[in-house]
């Protein structure tokens, strides 16, 4: 809703027509005496070179899975070989027109881009550059390793290097490139661009586009490349992120001069299948690949079809695509027509073509064709390919042989160390902030609505006890906005986007005024792509950058399930610790809107490994933990309740500091103290939980209250603690009492405080249906008189209080039912 | 009689921004006071605890600002006179 552009009816509905650029189709055309002058013959000859040893590897791959042999070394290898053979020409002639410091991102079918793009690094980075690299790798290990057991040095060091380190990796040794913690689907080496594979389908694209945002907003001079397969044309998140890297925003408000959209390539390695799925006749509309570019952008992603068996022909067209990028053109797509030549998998049996189209495509295989095309052009000379397959074999033989010695590289030692995997989740580590200003930031005091809150009482309540209403003192979002503010004027790598983030402040309002002092590129509004919204935090903090990102209700974390599970949750782990992700997702949990607009997700959350996970109750905790979060190198979900962004702090007489603080991740914090029973509360349930508590004193029962303020991490002991004083545990959340974190803390408490129980833990919840309207919703969260009750005919059932809840049903019976 | 000369003044008023809303914060005056401004005119920026909107002056005039900026004000209380 920028004001800056106008929509105007006589603009708008004036008759037209929409005009789309035309777009090639396999127009490449030079002559092979012009690319022999343009890049010498010992360019192409390594481009061969590198075809083959893709080719090889991927062979030794597949002879593994087949036989269990390769050249006479047996191993069993048990993980995935999602093979590319037949596509080299589309690997190699990528990299080709790649630098080293382009990155790219990954499928799981990127074996040969990873090979290629790491020998397109060996071969160009400068010597001393390679050096480098390899003595930085786990302090120099691998590197020494592979130099005592393949006796090379230089570039074919670094060459044995990059073999050794991603077939270990494969075969997930502790000394592969990721620790033996991703494999196959998610290997990656940084240094030499090699971002990671992505086992899920068009996952890369998302998370490329975000590792562009960085790299155009750190102006390094160099592009990123999103790998997909023609089948990924077919997933909502690959559309929603070729629309975020081409959003109209860039060009006409962005003022930061990086043009008019993101440096990423999205480069669909077009090889008719989707695994058993005809993509162009059968599963897809598009009939060409290229044609989508013209459902993205004026520009038609500069959108071209071209020959992947050829690499010349895929490297020209890198080459001029990566061009328009450097010079702010972007985003930009290839279709790269080539085929597998080999099943999807080693189950494959090819149930969905014929072995005339095989045939016919092994016609077209690009090694055959571009060793033909340089014997001609004689480059090569006659025997010199039979040579270099034989050298290269050599070599794969020699690389796999070392590869599968446990003694070179051995397998991850869990039996040595249970719990080294769990290490690999969180660094717990936390970024400090440059004491001035960054610059591009405009003065708070610019802003009315920042020198709204600047003029309101920091304590809740006023000198007559009375709680002070929302508009006189700072309330919970406006302690949340104090400690993002701090962030995004102290620290110029964060960037911040959602939904109506800018002009509206967010649905709710915490960024309101924000927009007054942050330029387009530290604060934008971000289409209605939850998935491609976390997706490019993921991959823009993957670059070096920090991310804040906000799903305007907790409802939608649906719409960006794979990538806050599998990619902003795992990726820590999966690179063992050599990413680290400063990500944090806002999520506010809605009231009064039903069944989609209202649901508490933390269970969902909590139960996926690699999250940390907050969710404040009072402005105090807001500001401080949401410091920590923006602060932390580990990915953050931050729980905002709708119902609580009005309160005012009422626990602590002093108020919300005005200074910036962080308060410590998983530590609960007690609200009311009583020798009673525990009450542990989830967000909001806190305040119902109080008011039970100041009801249950009448009758003489004291409630110590303990608000969880973090789910993950969770640190026990003040709960067992307070449980070992009143015996007696109940957990109140607003989740649905199934599969809750509620559940997972009245279990740990009933099992390592069971000395100190008088009675079985309870948790009250949320029913296990759904949220209904905003005049029933007093029936479904809990409220205090169903605490009250809970506590009543729980723990003091001799007492023979009145029940006033609705509660009063037989929780089994609806286990059975499915409730 | 002749018509008056100065005839009075017309208010600008906190308005009803829904049933949940009883106060607003005048946030920012975006015209000064004793300007004269055109119907149509946003004079000035009020925010609740649910929302930031600006006012459009009701009439053309001088601008007479009643409640300073910072201040919070009912629904139906006088921000301004324009006459």
């Amino acid at each position: 809703m920028p004001k800056e552009i106008l929509v105007d009816p006589s603009q708008v509905l004036r008759p037209g027509r929409v005009e789309t650029p035309a777009l090639p189709v396999h127009a490449y055309a030079r002559t092979m005496a012009a690319e022999v002058a343009a890049r010498g013959a010992p360019a192409l000859i390594e481009a061969l070179r590198h075809m083959l040893v893709i080719r090889e590897f991927e062979g030794m791959l597949a002879a593994f899975k087949a036989q269990g042999a390769y050249r006479g070394i047996a191993y069993a290898y048990r993980g995935p070989a999602h093979l590319s053979i037949g596509q080299e020409g589309a690997a190699v002639g990528s990299a080709l027109a790649l630098d080293p410091a382009d990155h790219i991102y990954g499928s799981h079918r990127s074996h040969g881009e990873f090979l290629a793009k790491g020998l397109g690094a060996v071969a160009r980075l400068p010597e001393a550059r390679l050096d480098a690299i390899l003595a930085a790798h786990d302090g120099g290990r691998l590197r020494d390793r592979v130099a005592a057991a393949l006796g090379r040095a230089g570039r074919a060091l670094a060459e044995d290097f990059l073999l050794f380190g991603f077939l270990a990796e494969i075969f997930m040794k502790s000394n592969g490139f990721n620790g033996g913690m991703g494999g196959s689907m998610h290997a990656f080496f940084a240094p030499f661009g090699c971002y990671p594979n992505n086992a899920i389908v068009g996952a890369s694209a998302g998370i490329a586009a975000g590792a562009a945002l960085r790299r155009r907003l750190a102006k390094d001079g160099a592009i990123t490349v999103a790998h997909a397969g023609d089948g990924a044309t077919g997933c909502g998140p690959v559309w929603e992120a070729m629309n975020f890297a081409a959003m109209g925003q860039y060009g006409r408000l962005w003022q930061d001069g990086g043009g008019r959209g993101l440096p990423v390539l999205f480069f669909f390695t077009n090889n008719f299948y989707a695994m058993g799925g005809q993509t162009s006749g059968e599963t897809m509309g598009w009939e060409r690949l290229s044609r989508i570019g013209a459902g993205v952008s004026p520009t038609a992603l500069h959108a071209e079809t071209v020959d992947g068996t050829n690499p010349l022909a895929v490297a020209d067209a890198v080459a001029r695509k990566r061009a328009l990028l450097l010079a702010g053109e972007g985003p930009v797509l290839l279709d790269v027509e080539c085929y597998r030549l080999c099943g999807h998998s080693t189950t494959d049996a090819n149930a969905y073509r014929t072995r005339d189209e095989i045939r016919l495509w092994e016609e077209a295989d690009p090694i055959r064709r571009f060793a033909a095309t340089l014997e001609s052009a004689g480059v090569l000379g006659a025997g010199a390919l039979d040579d270099m397959q034989q050298e290269v074999a050599l070599r794969i033989e020699a690389v796999t042989r070392a590869a599968v010695d446990p003694a070179l590289a051995p397998p991850v030692d869990l039996a040595g160390d249970p719990t080294r995997i769990g290490r690999l989740m969180f660094s717990h580590r936390e970024t400090t902030l440059p004491p001035a200003p960054a610059p591009g930031v405009a003065d708070p005091a610019a802003s009315a609505a920042l020198r709204a809150i600047a003029r309101k009482a920091r304590a809740g309540r006023g000198a007559d006890g009375a709680e002070l209403p929302a508009l006189r003192a700072i309330t919970l979002r406006d302690a949340l906005a104090e400690s993002i503010l701090h962030h995004m004027i102290h620290d110029d790598r964060l960037v911040a986007w959602g939904e109506e983030c800018r002009e509206w402040g967010g649905a709710f309002g915490v960024y309101r005024g924000f927009s007054d002092i942050l330029p387009h590129h530290r604060l934008f509004n971000a289409p209605i792509s939850e998935a491609a919204i976390v997706a490019a935090a993921v991959g823009h903090a993957m670059e070096g950058g920090r991310s804040l990102v906000e799903l305007m209700y907790a409802d939608f974390i649906g719409r960006a399930g794979d990538e806050i599970f599998n990619q902003m949750a795992k990726w820590q782990a999966m690179s063992a610790g050599a990413l680290s992700l400063p990500v944090v997702l806002r999520a506010s949990v809605g009231s009064k809107y039903g069944a989609q607009h209202s649901q508490d997700w933390t269970g969902l959350i909590t139960h996926i490994p690699g999250l940390k996970v907050i969710y404040p109750a009072t402005p105090y905790d807001a500001k401080g933990l949401m410091a920590a979060a923006l602060a932390s190198e580990d990915p953050v979900v931050v729980f905002e309740s709708q119902r609580l962004y009005d309160k005012v702090e009422t626990h602590r007489p002093e108020g919300v500091p005005a200074d910036y603080y962080r308060l410590p991740f998983g530590v609960p914090d007690v609200k009311r103290a009583g020798g009673d029973l525990t009450i542990l509360t989830i967000g909001p349930s806190l305040y119902p939980a109080l008011a039970a508590a100041a009801e249950l004193a009448v009758a003489g029962i004291e409630a110590e209250v303990i608000d969880a303020r973090t789910l993950v991490p969770f640190d026990y002991r003040p709960v067992l603690e307070s449980v070992a004083k009143t015996g007696r545990f109940l957990a109140v959340t607003e989740a649905s009492e199934r599969g809750s974190f509620a559940q997972t803390a009245a279990a740990t408490v009933a099992r390592h405080g069971f000395a100190h129980l008088r009675a079985a833990p309870r948790v009250i919840g949320a029913q296990n249906w759904i949220v209904p309207g905003a005049d029933m919703e007093a029936t479904y969260f809990p409220q205090a008189h169903d605490i009250a009750d809970a506590v009543m005919a729980d723990f003091f059932p001799e007492r023979r209080a009145n029940r006033r809840g609705l509660r009063d049903w037989d929780d089994l019976a609806l286990a059975r039912a499915g409730l | 009689m002749p018509p008056d000369p100065t005839p009075d003044p017309t208010p600008v008023l906190v308005p009803q921004l829904g049933t949940e809303i009883a106060e607003a914060e005048v946030t920012e005056w975006l015209r000064a006071d004793g300007d004269t401004v055109a119907a149509g005119d946003p004079i000035v920026s009020i925010t609740t605890t649910k929302m930031a909107l600006e006012l459009e002056a009701p009439v053309s005039g001088r601008l007479r600002i009643r409640t300073p900026e910072g201040e919070i004000a009912a629904v139906g209380a006088i921000l301004a006179e324009i006459g």
